[in-house]
């Protein structure tokens, strides 16, 4: 890795124009190193609140990781990824592909056509994988993210046989393809890796008053995660809970509830990034 | 004679077990290493072999020189030969069982009322088993005094139709080549081919890798010529003790360029690892196109066709890698049951329709219907479930999935799906497939749950309590989880 030193400028520069130039300062590292995908269109997720948190989006062609709380959040993780997938390959007309351990398959089952449809993707869309060893999930994510026409990556992981060579090599295939890959984990984990952000996601009781108005309606249709940005390298984290819009394809913050944790408001340089 | 009895004769007589099973199975292989010299070979069991070589012997310099290669290379694995090449399957089969020339000459063959003379000076002093006969026939003609072909081959036919039917006469008259026999091969013959010898046997990956790009090139032409591409391809190689290894590789779409038949086959190496086992290195390589189709060629370019392509390729290359079940694209079927209403099918097979793949029909029946949300992930086999209720056939209050226990906060349902009760006996014959036979046909009653945490889950509950009989309630399942 390039050794690069910033030069500490005097104090006449506010903290604003400093956090810019230490921005620059990262991105052109990171391009040095190969991390960030190079002109990767980011990934909204359509809340202006958390898209400016990431930077303008989850970087195009770069690893993410989303981590469900425990396994039986699993299904609640791969709707956020899933809803992902519609928003980011359906305008661009490009196929998502999913890859995951048969055992992974058999515990958590198959993603389901129709339920597809539900999320907005559409089914003829998504190609599975389904590997019989996590090194084969881990090949398969490698060649699929160095291949240009593929819109999204998404690696169904278990267990901690993924160690940061492994992270760093998916996330030189993601830059080297322009492609975004997601690793989808089936309890967070402190390891290190060189993905460039990380999510844990859990699923979120619907609104009380949704639940009053129509509690003989059943659950209602939209569906609703926490999701908690642990690591973020173009900015802040937060937690915050979200509900996917199918029809518009996009995310909403939830609107009568509040998020788990409030985003911090009361550092003095925190109101300079925005 | 009794095996007690040869014992006596000679005391020093090995005596080994037969094992039909595993003759059958050698018989097999060489038959597969004689494909070297011909596509057309078949096995003539219990211990014979059949090769058309018409066409092919100039290859080897000739009929008189392929027979002594041949009769070296299985001398050299260790087993005796006897060999014959004449103009019809019944002459060189009498020839090599029975006598003792080597090459019946084809060159003077007359026309169908006039065989060759030559094959019928061989055939004349050979017994009459040479023919193929039953043994009770042969038995039956040696109590007439007829003993050599020679004996009938001048006799009158109709009486000998009347009194031994017409098979005796049939194979006179297929040795002779009064009447044609055909040769079924063992392999189909793949319509492309293209091969390479080798003086000094190669054993590496990258000289086979290599070869197979050289080979591919070959093809290009021949395949370009036609218009058409390889959509299956098996290369064979020939070791130099006799066992051959067959590769095959498959596409999505019709190929010719070298290079990417090349990729092809570095992907089925990998995954094949240790079992091409070279030995001493491989003497014969040969590519051929099993399964061709016609291909359109594509316009290079930016747009939607280049992008396809290339998800093609990695299709390809995956399924090179994992097999081919292992990638798959969800294609919608028209079928009320949830666990049918979509299969996973093969990507490579499925690029030729490269439709919507019945998702746009499932599309307007869902805006037509307003069928109730279905759920993201489906378990391949629904999980049973504890559940306790208010009411019997009512929704669930709390339930126990995997040892966790759920309460249920809000619940939609039910909806009722009727078992295909027209395939009752059909499921019932599945076996280990779900569902197991007694429910396979019954009504299941869908609810969507979600639960206090904010977990949701479609359970359903298999059959009615009032139909049940008395020791078996119907039993709750899980069937899917949503986002």
């Amino acid at each position: 890795m390039a050794a690069v030193r910033p030069a500490f400028s005097s104090s006449t520069e506010g903290p604003a124009a400093r956090i810019e130039r230490l921005r620059r300062t990262l991105c052109t590292a990171e391009t040095a190193t190969g991390l960030a995908g190079e002109d990767a269109a980011p990934l909204t997720l359509g809340i202006p609140l958390i898209d400016d948190a990431l930077g303008g989006g989850l970087a195009g062609g770069a690893l993410h990781e989303v981590a469900a709380t425990c396994e039986p959040q699993i299904p609640a993780a791969s709707g956020f990824v899933l809803a992902l997938a519609a928003r980011h390959t359906i305008p661009r007309q490009q196929d998502a592909i999913w890859i995951a351990e048969d055992l992974s398959l058999a515990e958590n089952g198959l993603p389901y056509g129709p339920g597809l449809h539900e999320v907005g993707l559409a089914p003829e869309k998504l190609i599975m994988v389904a590997a019989a060893r996590g090194r084969d999930v881990l090949w398969a994510m490698e060649e699929a993210l160095r291949c240009r026409a593929i819109g999204m990556v998404i690696g169904e992981l278990r267990g901690c046989g993924i160690d940061q060579v492994a992270t760093r090599r998916l996330a030189l295939a993601a830059a080297a393809g322009n492609t975004p890959g997601f690793i989808l984990r089936t309890a967070p984990s402190d390891e290190p890796s060189a993905a460039a952000t990380r999510w844990i996601i859990g699923a979120a009781p619907s609104s009380s008053a949704l639940r009053d108005e129509r509690s003989s309606a059943g659950p209602p249709h939209v569906y609703r995660l926490a999701a908690h940005l642990i690591r973020n390298r173009r900015g802040h984290r937060g937690a915050w809970i979200v509900e996917w819009n199918s029809v518009e394809q996009r995310f909403e913050l939830a609107t009568d509830s509040v998020s788990v944790a409030q985003p911090v408001f009361d550092r003095p340089h925190r109101a300079a990034v925005a | 004679m009794a095996l007690a009895q040869a014992r006596a004769m000679h005391p020093a007589l090995a005596a080994v077990t037969e094992d039909q099973a595993g003759d059958a199975n050698l018989l097999d292989s060489i038959a597969d290493w004689c494909q070297r010299y011909t596509p057309l070979v078949a096995v003539d069991p219990p211990d014979g072999i059949l090769l058309d070589i018409g066409g092919c012997a100039h290859l080897f310099g000739g009929e008189a020189r392929l027979r002594d290669d041949l009769l070296a290379r299985t001398k050299s694995f260790g087993l005796s030969a006897r060999a014959a090449i004449a103009s019809t399957i019944g002459t060189a089969w009498a020839v090599a069982h029975f006598g003792e020339a080597a090459i019946i000459d084809a060159k003077s063959t007359g026309n169908r009322e006039h065989p060759t003379s030559g094959a019928r000076d061989c055939l004349a002093p050979l017994p009459l088993a040479a023919l193929r006969l039953a043994p009770d026939m042969v038995a039956a003609l040696a109590r007439l005094g007829l003993k050599h072909i020679g004996d009938i081959l001048d006799l009158p036919r109709a009486p000998l139709t009347a009194r031994f039917g017409a098979a005796l006469l049939r194979q006179l008259d297929r040795a002779l080549g009064r009447e044609d026999e055909p040769l079924t091969p063992r392999l189909p013959i793949p319509p492309y081919v293209a091969e390479r010898n080798f003086h000094e046997p190669i054993a590496r990956e990258e000289d086979v890798l290599a070869t197979v790009e050289r080979l591919a090139a070959r093809l290009q032409t021949t395949l370009a010529a036609r218009g058409d591409g390889a959509r299956r391809l098996e290369l064979a190689l020939f070791r130099t003790d006799g066992a051959v290894k067959r590769i095959a590789a498959g596409t999505s779409r019709p190929i010719r360029d070298p290079q990417a038949i090349r990729a092809l086959f570095v992907e089925r190496l990998a995954a094949l690892g240790d079992e091409i086992d070279p030995g001493f290195g491989f003497d014969l390589a040969r590519l051929s196109v099993l399964v061709a189709e016609l291909r359109m060629d594509e316009q290079i370019g930016l747009g939607t066709q280049e992008n396809r392509a290339e998800v093609d390729r990695l299709v390809d290359r995956l399924s090179a890698r994992l097999g081919r079940r292992r990638i798959s694209r969800l294609i919608a079927n028209d079928s009320h049951i949830p666990e049918l209403a979509a299969t996973a099918m093969p990507a490579q097979t499925l690029h030729a329709e490269r439709g919507s793949g019945g998702w746009d029909a499932f599309r307007r029946f869902h805006a037509e219907v307003g069928l109730s949300p279905r759920p993201l992930r489906l378990l391949t086999r629904p999980e049973p479930i504890e559940v306790m209720a208010l009411v019997p056939d009512g929704p669930p209050l709390r339930f126990r999935w995997r040892r966790a226990l759920h309460e249920v906060v809000t619940v939609e349902g039910p909806e009722r799906i009727a078992g295909a009760w027209w395939s009752e006996q059909a499921d019932a014959d599945e076996g280990a497939r779900w569902p197991p036979a007694p429910l396979a046909g019954a009504t299941r009653d869908y609810f969507r749950i979600e639960d206090k945490i904010g977990l949701r889950f479609w359970l359903f509950r298999s059959g009615f309590y009032q139909d049940a009989p008395p020791g078996l309630p119907p039993r709750w399942y899980l069937h899917g989880m949503y986002a």
